[in-house]
């Protein structure tokens, strides 16, 4: 949030005198690092019930007793029978790269146009601020419908991963172009006036000079974007619908997400969602692992 | 070039309004059809006898939100101010990568993760089915968290240090300093923070549908089952034709418009903020 | 900090699994648990009106009264998992995924095992037919080629195999594979699109270059979708409404699928008349208890 910067408001600081004020203040003190435990017990406690549940399912034992990995779960092709999620995961990739493909370029050219051509505080701009900031409000359930009531019907792409995708990509179009503007305008004034002072123009000083700079930050963005994307469920299941198999762009495909929520719905083992939902848990965490370390290494630098 | 970012930026605009067009072209003629007022006050879901009556989903929702927000709000404000005020930078580095993590964990895993766990033990602890409005509050309490445990960091890390210092200088504690001048100051940060909460809430669908029993019925005490706008669009689109389909997208309308009015008072805080 | 958060998680955990793993003797007093599923299921559909759960009312119109505080599952297994881990429940769920489920007991009616034989020679009244669903008579060659796959032979081997009863007999003709290509969407009721997955496997081992896609979305989708060409053959687990045969949908049936009373393990309860169904599933009845009197 980059709107709390702005913070001066006028306070009456009331000075506690009296020890019992103290005491008050210590208890609320003791609440915080209470609080603090329960947020991070809950992280853990989801965590470690997921990969106790569902690591065991990875594996089978044979008649001598012996672990053998499950490698049906990774079959080429899905079936009723082996529940293979192989065709989900590589869904799960396209389905990022297409969403990517559409809210990347879109989110950086919007977002370089608001750090480095829009004049402050125009209209235009507060409008675009506006319904950026609405577009990521909206539920994902409203894309969904969205989705399903223009890419599919309406544009006849029937559910399809590119229907799916271009759902996806205006729902991570916000965060992609909000954090590409606010890290072009972390970026010194003084790399651009040098820039200026060698002669470069302002195309090729934000695109040489300004952009690798910010780089760091619009990357994180897109890593969360990915975290978004293969967790979203509600907004795919009406857009890019549940086929099985490894789709491709016209096709119906589940990503694993999808392919969770489906698997408590009509599958037939409950073994395996727990399989497929630690891989989805892997990949979140790898997702924001990556960002965040992206992200300490740009703090770093400035 | 320019003008290639100037229209990148502009397809925000764009797709708002290509949003509101379809939501409300495709929603509103079954107001034709069916009265609006009918629609937001009748108690009863029946849409295959053509009754559709949607207070009990509106009265669901805001249930379920208030419930979460009950639990998820102190618990979240609190985390902040440790956050922001007491813990040591060491423990710091160790919080905020978990809160992000809390905050990308996908819905359906969440509510995997209370169908599994938290439904057969509320079931067991307390009674009734477990598929209630009580799971799916503490489910979502859990998935506004990070929501508003960063807003509200942000805001209270905002606050100039003058505030504390002039505060110690006066004789306070750090403690009492740090509830008695920084938190007041940041107050309206950490309430844009809970109302962005309340959007995440309102908004939530996979996960809920999963654990609240999702009966269309007026709520009946928090034990019970209920039913939110957004499960009732995702339960039933898959079977919907004709005006059943309409009415779902109705239902959407409606949920889009209070999700609307949260945003703008969100924003509202924040433009106040700002001015001050 | 570490030690005791971890020691802190470790006491939650062991807590909250120990609760679970709770099991108590089954309680008759307890108030039943009615799971159900939602409005526009195919299974729902022909459940209530077997059951009589949907009666006429006062005004002579079809009614389906079932109970309020009935939980709505949105999905087979949804329905099996609730079952199978609330002592109270009672829910209702396609015969074919319930004989390859064993966490949940299938009770008789009126003393008559819920089994495929008696579906067959018609014991076991509640029934209902798998159907798929075109839009008139069906033009695309591979459409036709794996509808005459689905009711060969081999197709309603398959059938029979996951617990469905096929009215294949010995004049049911043989399929011979004539290695179409092409691509197939098969879309509709979530009950029937498990068998129809195996069928589509089936057809895409002897004909590698034909692609076809299962989506399940429900009864009602698969035959909208039938109608307006978003799928090539729809999917439906109930028999078609007046107003879909007027709209050209022509329905086949692939088979008789059981809908089976379903209980958790730990109920004594082991058969059921279809009026006492009725009780429960409207509400009239909420305790085991009262049930057994």
């Amino acid at each position: 949030m980059s709107e709390t910067g702005a913070t001066t408001p006028a306070v009456d600081i009331t000075v506690p005198t009296r020890p019992s004020m103290h005491l008050g203040s210590r208890f609320l003190k003791a609440l915080c690092w209470a609080a603090g435990f329960v947020t991070i017990g809950v992280l853990l406690l989801i965590i470690a019930y997921i990969l106790v549940n569902g690591l065991p399912e990875f594996f089978s034992r044979d008649e001598q007793g012996t672990l053998h990995f499950k490698a049906s779960l990774f079959a080429l092709k899905y079936n009723s029978r082996n529940l293979s999620m192989l065709p989900a995961i590589l869904n799960t990739l396209t389905m990022t790269a297409l969403s990517l493909l559409i809210s990347v370029p879109l989110g950086v050219g919007g977002g370089i146009y608001l750090a480095e051509y829009a004049k402050p505080g125009s209209k235009l701009v507060k409008i675009i601020r506006v319904t950026a900031e609405t577009l990521a409000g909206i539920p994902s359930i409203i894309y969904a419908l969205f989705g399903m009531l223009v890419f599919v019907v309406t544009l006849q792409m029937g559910i399809s991963m590119l229907s799916g995708a271009l759902t996806l990509g205006t729902m991570t179009l916000p965060l992609i172009l909000r954090q590409t503007e606010e890290s072009l305008l972390s970026v010194p004034m003084s790399y651009r006036e040098g820039s200026y002072g060698l002669g470069a123009g302002k195309l090729r000083t934000t695109v040489r000079i300004v952009l690798p700079v910010a780089m760091p930050g619009i990357l994180a963005a897109v890593l969360l974007s990915i975290g978004r994307i293969s967790g979203e469920t509600a907004a795919l299941i009406f857009t890019s619908g549940t086929g099985t198999g490894i789709a491709g762009i016209n096709d119906s495909g589940r990503t694993l997400a999808v392919h969770l929520f489906k698997l408590q719905e009509e599958g037939r083992a409950v073994g395996a969602s727990f399989a497929v939902a630690v891989v989805l848990l892997i990949i979140v965490v790898l997702m924001n692992a990556l960002s965040s370390y992206i992200a300490k290494r740009l703090t770093k630098k400035g | 070039m320019r003008g290639l970012f100037l229209a990148s930026a502009c397809v925000c605009i764009f797709a708002v309004g290509v949003i509101c067009y379809f939501l409300f072209a495709n929603g509103l003629p079954f107001f034709a059809k069916y009265s609006a007022w009918d629609f937001i006050t009748g108690t009863e879901w029946a849409p295959l006898r053509g009754i559709y009556g949607i207070l009990p989903m509106i009265v669901g929702s805001f249930l379920v939100t208030f419930g979460a927000l009950l639990l998820g709000a102190p618990i979240g404000v609190l985390t902040a101010i440790l956050m922001a005020r007491f813990a040591s930078s060491r423990v710091v580095r160790v919080m905020k990568p978990a809160v992000a993590l809390l905050a990308g964990i996908p819905s359906v895993v969440y509510g995997f993760f209370g169908l599994k766990l938290l439904v057969p033990f509320t079931r067991n602890m307390l009674g009734g089915n477990g598929l209630s409005m009580f799971v799916a509050s503490i489910l979502l309490a859990i998935m506004i968290l990070p929501t508003i445990i960063q807003t509200s960091e942000a805001a209270i890390n905002a606050v100039p240090n003058s505030y504390y210092e002039g505060s110690l200088a006066m004789g306070a504690t750090h403690e009492s300093s740090v509830f008695r001048a920084i938190v007041p100051a940041a107050k309206s940060g950490i309430v844009s923070g809970i109302v962005l909460g309340i959007g995440r809430a309102i908004g939530e669908t996979t996960a809920i549908l999963m654990v609240a029993g999702n009966q269309a019925r007026m709520p009946t005490g928090i034990l019970a089952g209920v039913r939110t706008l957004t499960v009732n669009v995702l339960l039933e689109m898959g079977y919907a034709a004709d005006v059943h389909r309409e009415s779902l997208i109705a239902t959407g309308v409606v949920l889009f418009i209070i999700v609307m009015a949260i945003n703008f008072i969100f924003s509202f805080i924040n433009r106040r903020r700002v001015v001050q | 900090m570490k030690l005791r958060s971890f020691t802190a998680l470790l006491l939650i955990l062991t807590m909250a699994l120990g609760l679970t793993a709770l099991a108590a003797d089954f309680d008759a007093k307890q108030v039943i648990t009615v799971v159900s599923r939602e409005e526009g299921s195919g299974t729902r559909g022909a459940f209530v009106e077997l059951t009589g759960v949907q009666a006429k009312d006062a005004s002579g119109e079809e009614k389906d009264n079932t109970y309020s505080e009935a939980i709505i599952s949105n999905g087979t297994n949804l329905v099996l998992t609730t079952v199978a881990d609330n002592q109270a429940a009672i829910g209702y769920a396609s015969l074919s995924s319930v004989l390859h489920n064993d966490t949940v007991k299938a009770l008789k009616v009126e003393g008559i095992e819920a089994s495929t034989e008696n579906i067959l020679n018609g014991t076991y009244k509640i029934a209902r037919p798998f159907n798929v669903v075109t839009k008139g008579e069906l033009t695309d060659e591979l459409a036709k080629d794996f509808m005459a796959y689905v009711m060969s032979k081999e197709g309603q081997a398959i059938v029979t195999e996951d617990g469905l009863v096929s009215s294949a007999n010995d004049q049911t003709p043989s399929y011979a594979a004539a290695n179409k290509s092409g691509s197939l969407t098969v879309g509709g009721s979530t009950s029937v699109a498990p068998v129809m997955e195996l069928l589509a496997e089936g057809y895409m081992e002897l004909n590698p270059e034909a692609k076809i896609e299962v989506q399940s979305t429900g009864s009602s989708a698969g035959v909208t979708g039938a109608l307006d060409g978003t799928y090539d053959i729809g999917m439906a687990s109930r028999t078609l409404k007046d107003s879909e045969t007027e709209k050209g949908a022509l329905a086949t049936v692939i088979g008789t699928d059981g809908i089976a009373i379903v209980t958790n393990l730990a109920n004594p309860v082991e058969d059921i008349t279809v009026e006492q169904v009725r009780q429960v599933f409207t509400g009239e009845v909420t305790t085991w208890e009262a049930l057994n009197k």
